[in-house]
This record gives C-alpha cells, structure tokens and sequence, in this order.
C-alpha cells in the first residue's frame, strides 16, 4: 500500500509538470497532497505514531482540500491567466523528467545504503524534490510557481516520513504553520498589486 | 518566562502596529528597547542555560548574537521614525512594514536561540516570510519583482536547509531518537552518529542552503539586487540580523561537522568561501551605487567570517561577525542621507552637510566607510589579523600549510581589489562632484552614535575577554 500511495504521488507530481491549465494544476496539486496525507496516515497506522496520523488528516485538511480551495479563489479573485505557459517545450520535458529519475536514484544509492528501511523511498523523495524545482523553473507565471513552492513542501514532507519515519511533532506542526504564513503572505503580494 | 520577556517586545510592537494613531510610532522604538533587559538576565545567568522545555538554549555565543542583533533592531526601529521623510510610503504600508518586522524579530529570536534545528528552521522561515512583505513595502514595479524573487529563491534556500536537516536527523536517528535533532546532544554524540556520510551529506546540502541565503557563490547577484529594489532599513535588517541568524546555524552545525569529518569541511567551506570572495571582489569593483556596494561587501564579509570559524578562529570570527553586524546596518541606513541627490552617484555625497548635527553625521559615515574596509582602529583590523593568525596556526597543526599560505595570499589579493575601490569611492565622495545641501535628521545621526558606541565598545577588554571565552 505505500509503495502504491508514493508511486501516486510521484505520477501526480510528474502530471504537475505537464498541466497546462491553471485548475488543472491546482487538482493534481491537491491530488498530491491527498496521496502523502493517505501515506503519512497508513504508515502511522502501521508504526503506531499518533503524531503521524495527525500529520496524515492535517495534510489532508490543509493542503488537499483548503489551499487548493484558497488558490482557486485567489486565481479568481485576481484574474490569474488559466493558461500555463512552460519555458521548456514538451519534447524536451519528456527526456528531462526520466533523465531526472534515474539520475536521483543513482545519486541516492549511496545514501540508501545508510538508511535501512524504504532505501527507494528516499530516492524518490529527492527525485520529487528536483522535479519540483524544476516546476518553479520551468514556469515564468508567478501561479505556477507558488505550487512548484507547494510541491517542494511536500517532497520535504515525504523525505522527513519517509527517512525518518516521521520528524518531531514541533516541527512538523512548525511547517505547517510557515506554509499558512506563506499562504497569507502570497495572498498580500496579490492583494497589494491589485490595489495599486 | 524567559521566553515571553524575550518576546514581549516584538509582540508589543506587532500590537502597536495595528493602532491608527500617528504618535503610536513613538511608541515602536521605545518597546523595541525593552528587550534589553532579558538579554542582560541572559548575561547574568549560568550557561549554557535550557529553557522552553530544551528546546531553546542560551550560551556565551548565542547570547553575545542576540546582544548584537537587538542593538541592530533598535538601531533600525529609530531609523525607521523618518523614513517617511525620505521615501514615499503609506501610512497603512508603513504599519504594514512594522508589523513584518514584529514576525521577522519572532522568527530569529528563535533561530538565534534555538538548541533544536527545527526550531532553528521554523525560526528562519518565519522571517523569511516576514522580510517578502518588507521588500513589498517599497511600491515600485522593481520592488514587487524582487520581492517574489526572494519569495522563491529564500524558498528554496530555506528548503534546502530542511532538507539538509532531515538527512541529519536521520544519519542521528538511530542513536538519539527523537533527540537527534537537538544541537547540543549532536555535539556531544557527534564521534558517535551511526551515519556520518549521512550526516556529511545533509550537512552540505544544509550549508549550500544557507550560504544561497546570505548571497554566496553562485547566488551573489540575488541579494544585492533585493536590497537595491526594498527600502533601506530592509538591507540594514539583513545585514546586521537575519545574517547573523543564518550564519549562528551554521556555527553549531559546523562544530558538529568538524568532529566528525574536519578534513571535508575544510575543504568544502574554503573552495566555496574563496569563490565567492573571488566573485563579489569583481562584482565590488563594478559596483556603481551604494546600496549594491554595501551589499556584496556584506557578503565578503560573511564568507571572511565562515573562513575564520572554519580555521578555528572562534574569536576572529565573532569579533568580526559583531563589528560587520554594527558597521554595515550604520551604513545602510545612512544610504538614505547619502543618496538624497540620487541613486547611481558617489561623487559629492560628503559634501553639502552644514550645520554641526549634519558634520558630525558626515565624519561619522566616512569613519565607518573606512572602518568597513578594516583601517585601524576598526575592530576589522583586529579581527583579520586574528583571523590570519588562527588560520596559519591551524595550518601548523595540520597537513594544510601550503593551501592554507595560498588561500591567505588569495584573500589578500581579493581584499586588496576591494579596498582600493571603496577608497577609490571615498575619494570620490568627498573630494568630487557638486555640493547638495543635505539634511540629517536626530534620529539618524542616533543611530550612527549607538553603532559607533557599539563599535567601541565591542574593543573594550571585557567585550574581547567574553568573545575568547567562547569555544
């Protein structure tokens, strides 16, 4: 069940990259998310962390269904473009993203023989990882690139379950703390734009 | 309790924000004082000193960082009394900006005093986001470009930070649990991490992030961009604040790391440091206004710091740390008196100060330009010589003599190319161009007296007596 639950979010994240409507990006975001809350919350069944399964329902919660919810109404609220223009063409996406694959993969071996339990859950996490920095670079639109920031979220997400079986409860509650401030903070950038 | 009374001020000036009132400003100053009183409880109590359930710490160096950051606060609080004076801003803006900075001074409390990486995390990413508004403040198209700029690259460098952390708190795991990520259990269990090359590992990803944060090499244009396009307490907050912040993470990390593997630390921490003096000491020469120039200098200086610590030169470092965390935010602020007759503009800008209040302000600018480029008596001065001193002494102890001979000769060479260009713009400031008459306000001239008094003090026996105490 984990290795299908990552495998999902990998696959939503490699959609991401290839949406090319505002909402659409949006959806596979929020399917992002639901997949890493089902995950956090299955593994937290499996390992009897109560921390995680919080984690779990509050991905859910928060990234799955409140900030998608929240970006649709700010891309209506300020006229986003719903059409998402890629800075590389698609051809090339193709081969970038499996080049990108095998490549963390290889450069996690080492490190997965250091960490004894999901070994390849780490090297996707790191995959994810540059795939969501490869969003944020590949889009000019400031939309585009504030859920690459998500994704990027996410991934960190995925690598702190993942490598460590779960981060201190502090910390995670922490970062979804940031990620609301950063929601608030996004929303001023607009806000004051809008007013000028 | 502790915490809270650390707290109170920022909390109090996030409140007074919200308050309509134009005398209320008065009020953000005086709070921003107040936080004086715990650090000096901080001073008088025995360290290291855990509260806030551990997860906070006080220590000599830490509490010596707070001390300089909060002068560095209050310094800017008074600045900011006349920024209306000297830039357009809306009311609601400016109360806007106050209540970031309100967030901003929260964040790196706890960084600073964090014993806990991810609080240290949490801490810097709050002020991450605190500082997007701040730059937004400034209503010009540029100001908005870079205040998203700063938005995704202090992301990511945040990001990076995060995830170097994770990779430690894994590698730590499994002999420390969930304390894995306390600092000073690392330290003290640092020979026994079962993963070092984990731990190397997120270690160096850890630093890449920071050091993208405070403008290294290959990410040395970002800032200074930034702090061209924001308002100039912006820069004066980096540069004596939240620098500090990041670089106190990589202090207690990089004590870790030397224990448990200083030959790749050495290396990796040079390479990346000589680069990055190497770039900023041409981007310096190129520099045509002085909110870039004080910028990539702040960057030199930071990676002279990093060089420093990494040599074991604790003292050379933090007496440099402090004399940079005075010495730039003055000149920062004083930007906004020296281009009040235009951006792009060396010439003349000494001249044109009558009166005895806009004299005294003058010589004190060209006293803390010259004190930047470390002539004697800056507490610079010192602190290189310190610094040179504990890199050949190192090298005596190691196998390092001939890179470590080479990479002072390197650094001499850079700083040279930098030296001669700020005199060359001093030179230019005072003896060319037209004069323009320029008006300084009392706050202003303050503040370059509260960090001249700081400077001094900071080369009084008792200030250099606690700096060696640090380990």
């Amino acid at each position: 069940m984990i290795d299908l639950f990552i495998g999902l979010f990998l696959a939503t994240l490699i959609v991401e990259l290839f949406a090319s409507r505002l909402y659409q990006l949006i959806f596979w975001y929020s399917a992002n998310s639901l997949f890493l809350g089902l995950l956090a919350l299955w593994m937290g069944r499996q390992l009897n962390d109560n921390a995680m399964l919080i984690t779990g329902i509050l991905t859910i919660l928060l990234k799955a269904i409140s900030i998608p919810f929240l970006l649709r109404f700010l891309a209506q609220k300020h006229q986003f473009s719903r059409q998402i223009k890629s800075e590389i063409k698609l051809h090339y996406a193709i081969i970038l993203i499996p080049v990108i694959l095998v490549f963390t993969f290889y450069l996690a071996e080492p490190l997965s023989h250091k960490i004894g339990t999901n070994a390849n859950y780490v090297a996707i996490s790191i995959s994810s990882l540059f795939l969501s920095l490869l969003m944020m670079v590949q889009h000019k639109g400031i939309a585009p690139k504030i859920i690459g920031f998500l994704s990027l979220e996410n991934t960190l997400f995925l690598l702190g379950m993942t490598a460590t079986e779960g981060m201190p409860m502090l910390v995670e509650l922490g970062i979804f703390f940031d990620l609301l401030m950063a929601i608030v903070v996004i929303n001023l950038l607009f806000h004051k734009e809008d007013s000028e | 309790m502790m915490l809270f009374m650390l707290l109170l001020p920022a909390i109090v000036m996030f409140a007074v924000s919200f308050i309509k009132n134009k005398q209320a400003k008065w009020l953000l100053p005086i709070s921003s004082i107040f936080i004086l009183l715990p650090i000096i409880q901080l001073f008088l109590l025995d360290k290291p000193y855990l509260f806030a359930n551990d997860y906070l710490l006080a220590d000599k160096l830490n509490t010596f960082i707070l001390l300089v950051s909060s002068i560095v606060g209050i310094g800017v609080t008074l600045a900011l009394l006349t920024l209306s004076r000297r830039v357009s801003i809306s009311k609601r803006a400016y109360r806007r900006f106050y209540r970031s900075f309100a967030i901003f001074w929260v964040g790196l409390i706890l960084s600073i005093l964090s014993n806990h990486m991810g609080v240290y995390w949490i801490g810097l990413e709050l002020a991450t986001l605190a500082t997007v508004y701040m730059i937004k403040t400034n209503n010009t198209p540029a100001a908005r470009k870079e205040a998203w700029n700063y938005m995704i690259v202090g992301a990511i460098s945040v990001s990076l930070i995060l995830f170097g952390i994770i990779l430690m708190y894994a590698s730590a795991k499994p002999a420390l649990a969930e304390q894995a990520m306390r600092f000073d259990l690392l330290i003290f269990e640092a020979e026994r991490i079962p993963s070092p090359f984990l731990f190397e590992i997120g270690f160096s990803i850890a630093t890449i992030g920071m050091f993208v944060k405070m403008g290294f090499f290959p990410m040395s244009l970002w800032l200074p961009n930034i702090e061209r396009a924001s308002f100039y307490p912006v820069a004066a907050l980096f540069s004596g604040i939240l620098e500090s912040a990041v670089i106190i993470g990589f202090f207690r990390l990089s004590k870790i790391m030397m224990l448990v593997n200083y030959t790749h630390l050495f290396w990796f921490v040079f390479i990346y440091a000589l680069l990055t003096i190497f770039i900023v000491s041409l981007l310096i020469f190129k520099a045509k206004d002085f909110m870039r120039l004080f910028s990539l200098s702040g960057i030199e200086h930071m990676a002279l710091i990093v060089i420093f610590w990494v040599s074991g030169g604790t003292f050379a470092a933090l007496l440099h740390l402090g004399a940079h965390a005075f010495l730039k935010p003055a000149l920062f602020l004083s930007t906004g008196v020296l281009e009040s007759g235009g951006r792009y503009q060396f010439a003349g800008t000494l001249k044109g100060y009558t009166g005895a209040k806009a004299k005294l302000f003058a010589l004190m600018v060209s006293l803390l330009l010259l004190g930047v480029i470390s002539v004697p008596p800056s507490p610079m001065f010192f602190s290189e010589l310190s610094g040179f001193a504990s890199m050949l002494e190192t090298a005596q102890q190691s196998h390092y003599m001939l890179a470590m001979i080479g990479a002072i000769v390197l650094l001499l060479i850079f700083l040279s190319i930098i030296f001669y260009r700020f005199i060359n713009i001093f030179q230019s400031m005072k003896y060319e161009g037209e004069a323009q008459v320029k008006t300084v306000y009392v706050n202003e001239l303050l503040v370059l007296i509260i960090f001249a008094a700081s400077l001094l003090l900071l080369l009084t026996p008792l200030s250099l007596d606690y700096l060696r105490s640090i380990q």
